[in-house]
């Protein structure tokens, strides 16, 4: 009998930090003894840079393009940080092309040469770019891909937009075995009212939040380096925080389909906290000032 | 909207821009409405006609396939691209059945070919961008063809994956001798089939139409022929040709040449208005040639109206009137003739009127009823295949000759047909060859829109000639019921009797009223 493989898909708007959670779960989880698959969802194909020193790595479109049917999966999957299989779907040059219909292309091509039977993972991650703008982003939520879904969002209003946008897509996809929704991974923490916002939206949404991630300059040190803050700074207090969210990540049974906010719903609710997030501004750049 | 070119700019073609707007932006068109022509006059005035969804849809078409890429096929020294997967090309296989049985005794051109190619676009064109396919297809076609015009027809995928068509045509131009045309008829652009044919003349205008080097009095543009049959070409040839004037037809079976010269013509003539519309406004605004949009040449009246309008433009006023009075004593007394026995019929009956529904397209809904009305047959009810703010004029103008009358207009759907025909019960109902789907009654079925390539004498329906022939073939038509009796005595009813009793055919549509 194949064993369950738990695949997960984590969205978020671009830019939130949604590969450097992702791939620090990844770290954290492979860290622990698990076999763990990455698989980055976007045309921009850097999910996986800190699992492999920094480096990009050749995607499954660009390698489709050079020759269909020769192609094998040791093509595209690369061994990145502790033995995480990496891989990325890759898309078109900027402003040619359907981006979405690449992941459905790349995924469809991972599904039809049974990579996750070969490779044989305990969990397979898909790190998919920000908003579900067309059904090619959806693809990863859609029957038989993930079963959970996460999003990393910060206090941000554009990155709750994504959020709502991505609960939009798993209602509309729950109704047909599509992935349900585990959890909102709360990014960039700094202040209580930004806990308070997510907090707030959650409820709104009936949905839950998977975990807090604080903003730190470790991270970005890691990143620099081309690391994983699990294998650039093990000890840190960071490292812990990812390490905790991974586990409970991993463990986390909860699934369910979130009630997204009608668009006035979600303007009239931002603007409920307005007041807050100007503070909030003006705190963020004053912690910024140098 | 436009009569004349006198208000042709009511409406400015922008011929900056890659393309034309829809029907649906730039007047209203839909192809979903029912009511009395009285109110979809009423809506059109009011700006209020919408074209909605239907909760049930029967075949269909799209801008790119119903007819444009046939019309195109038939360029002479041009070859077309169907810039798209391979299935997007299949329409213009049809080119040569449906033309084929033109014998070139009777003007067709003894150069018949298709030049035809497709990017046969797949998976990883969707993906990355197919620009690098287009450019290599443009060279392949002036390789193998030597045209004198390149046409690349887009298509839904070109479309959704936002293809930048242009900066391919400008990239390889320089390197080919063809004129290289862009058609945008991505067919999720609209429902209107007219709106692709706007996009073939935006095309033109833009690309293909020379500035005049002279101007040719005695040439006469007319666009459209084949909406009519072969024999309405030679049958305009000869009138025209009577008066000493020369047609420029477009754009079947024309040649690059003839469409460079569009602007030097003394006038654009219609057969069928809201195809020539487009076009005709361009070559006014752009190069100063005038034109008119009604009548058509259909029926004795329309006829002598039409020819006209053109000696007008063309100084022909005394030979106009020379012309018509010999024509007139040609065919006045067979259309009498024709009449006359509608009117023995119509006796026999205890003088019940007989009672014709039309299909038509929108062209044809303005000029065929008075037609209708001098062979002394009356339509209650017309349909339709689209309709728009473009007509607005002449159908007023309709209502005012024949009284109001029911409109039903759809594209082709077969279950409102039927249940227009089941409703008003007319003697004979007019159709359309490939129809999209049968449907049978009582009485009489025949064509209205003649099968294109058919050369016969009797498909004729344009000027004097075309009266008669058509006239002859709507009487023997209504006599003759047997196809209709036979089918309805050995099968059955394709939709619900529910469905033919609900008052409004269309109450699965969502109302724009």
């Amino acid at each position: 009998m194949t064993k369950k493989i738990k695949e997960i898909a984590i969205y978020g708007k671009g830019g939130i930090g949604k590969s450097t959670t992702t791939s620090n779960i990844s770290a954290a989880l492979s860290d622990a003894g698990y076999n763990v698959m990455q698989v980055g969802c976007d045309p921009k194909s850097d999910s996986t840079n800190t699992l492999t020193g920094g480096k990009s790595i050749p995607t499954v479109l660009d390698s489709l393009r050079k020759g269909r049917g020769a192609l094998k999966v040791e093509d595209v999957i690369f061994e990145g940080f502790n033995g995480i299989h990496c891989v990325e779907a890759g898309g078109p040059e900027p402003g040619v092309g359907c981006a979405g219909r690449g992941i459905i292309t790349a995924v469809e091509f991972l599904k039809q040469e049974n990579v996750y039977e070969e490779y044989s993972p305990d969990i397979v991650l898909y790190d998919v770019l920000g908003d579900v703008v067309c059904g090619g982003f959806a693809m990863p939520i859609r029957e038989g891909v993930a079963d959970q879904v996460y999003t990393v969002s910060s206090a941000d209003f554009m990155a709750i937009y994504a959020a709502n946008n991505l609960f939009k897509g798993i209602k509309k996809y729950s109704t047909g075995g599509g992935a349900l929704f585990s959890g909102l991974i709360a990014n960039s923490i700094t202040f209580g009212a930004q806990k308070e916002i997510l907090e707030d939206f959650t409820k709104q949404t009936k949905s839950t939040i998977a975990g807090f991630v604080p903003r730190s300059l470790t991270v970005t040190q890691a990143e620099l380096s081309g690391k994983t803050t699990i294998e650039a700074s093990p000890d840190s207090e960071q490292a812990d925080v990812y390490r905790k969210l991974a586990k409970d990540i991993y463990n986390n049974k909860e699934e369910y389909v979130p009630s997204p906010l009608e668009s006035d719903e979600l303007k009239d609710w931002a603007e409920s906290w307005s007041d807050k997030l100007l503070d909030l501004k003006k705190q963020e750049e004053g912690d910024f000032k140098i | 909207m436009a009569k004349n070119e006198l208000d042709s700019e009511d409406y400015i073609v922008e011929l900056d821009k890659n393309t034309c707007p829809t029907r649906e932006q730039r007047a209203n068109g839909t192809n979903v409405y029912f009511g009395k022509a009285t109110e979809l006059l009423e809506d059109a005035k009011k700006g209020n006609l919408k074209c909605t969804e239907r909760g049930f849809q029967q075949s269909g078409g799209c801008i790119l396939n119903f007819y444009l890429s046939v019309r195109v096929s038939t360029i002479r020294d041009a070859a077309i691209i169907f810039n798209g997967p391979v299935g997007c090309s299949h329409a213009a296989l049809g080119y040569k059945e449906l033309y084929g049985a033109i014998p070139e005794s009777l003007g067709k051109p003894t150069n018949y070919n298709l030049n035809w190619l497709t990017t046969n676009l797949g998976e990883d064109d969707v993906v990355f961008g197919a620009k690098d396919k287009l450019i290599e297809a443009i060279k392949e076609a002036e390789k193998r063809y030597s045209p004198k015009a390149i046409f690349i027809l887009t298509t839904c995928v070109t479309g959704i994956i936002g293809e930048d068509i242009e900066a391919a045509v400008n990239e390889i131009q320089p390197d080919i001798k063809a004129t290289v045309v862009p058609i945008h008829c991505e067919g999720v652009r609209s429902k209107i089939m007219q709106t692709g044919y706007d996009a073939f003349w935006h095309g033109v205008l833009k690309y293909l139409v020379k500035k005049p080097e002279k101007k040719q009095k005695d040439l006469v543009n007319i666009a459209s022929m084949l909406s009519y049959a072969w024999q309405d070409r030679i049958e305009i040839e000869r009138l025209l040709g009577k008066l000493g004037l020369r047609v420029n037809f477009i754009p079947e079976f024309a040649s690059v040449e003839d469409f460079e010269q569009l602007s030097e013509a003394a006038v654009t003539a219609p057969i069928c208005p809201t195809y020539t519309d487009y076009l005709s406004r361009g070559l006014h605004q752009y190069h100063d040639v005038p034109f008119f949009m009604y009548p058509s040449p259909i029926g004795i009246k329309n006829t002598d109206a039409w020819l006209r309008e053109i000696a007008k433009y063309t100084g022909k006023e005394e030979e106009v009137e020379k012309l018509i009075a010999e024509e007139h004593k040609k065919w006045v007394p067979k259309l009498k003739e024709i009449r006359d026995k509608f009117k023995a019929i119509e006796i026999e009956r205890d003088g019940e009127k007989i009672d014709v529904l039309g299909s038509l397209g929108q062209g044809r809904l303005v000029t065929q009823l008075p037609y209708f009305d001098e062979l002394g047959v009356r339509s209650t009810s017309a349909m339709a295949q689209d309709f728009d703010n473009i007509l607005i004029d002449e159908l007023e103008d309709v209502i005012e000759k024949v009284g109001d009358f029911n409109v039903m207009v759809n594209t082709f759907q077969a279950a409102e047909q039927l249940h227009i025909t089941e409703h008003t019960k007319p003697d004979m109902a007019l159709t359309c060859p490939f129809q999209g789907g049968a449907w049978k009654r009582e009485g009489s079925v025949s064509r209205l829109h003649s099968l294109r390539g058919d050369p016969r004498k009797w498909s004729g329906q344009a000027g004097y000639a075309g009266a008669i022939s058509y006239g002859n073939f709507l009487l023997q038509a209504l006599k003759n019921e047997s196809l209709q009796r036979l089918s309805k005595e050995n099968t059955g009813v394709s939709v619900k009797q529910w469905y033919l009793d609900q008052d409004d055919p269309l109450y699965f549509a969502e109302k724009g009223k």
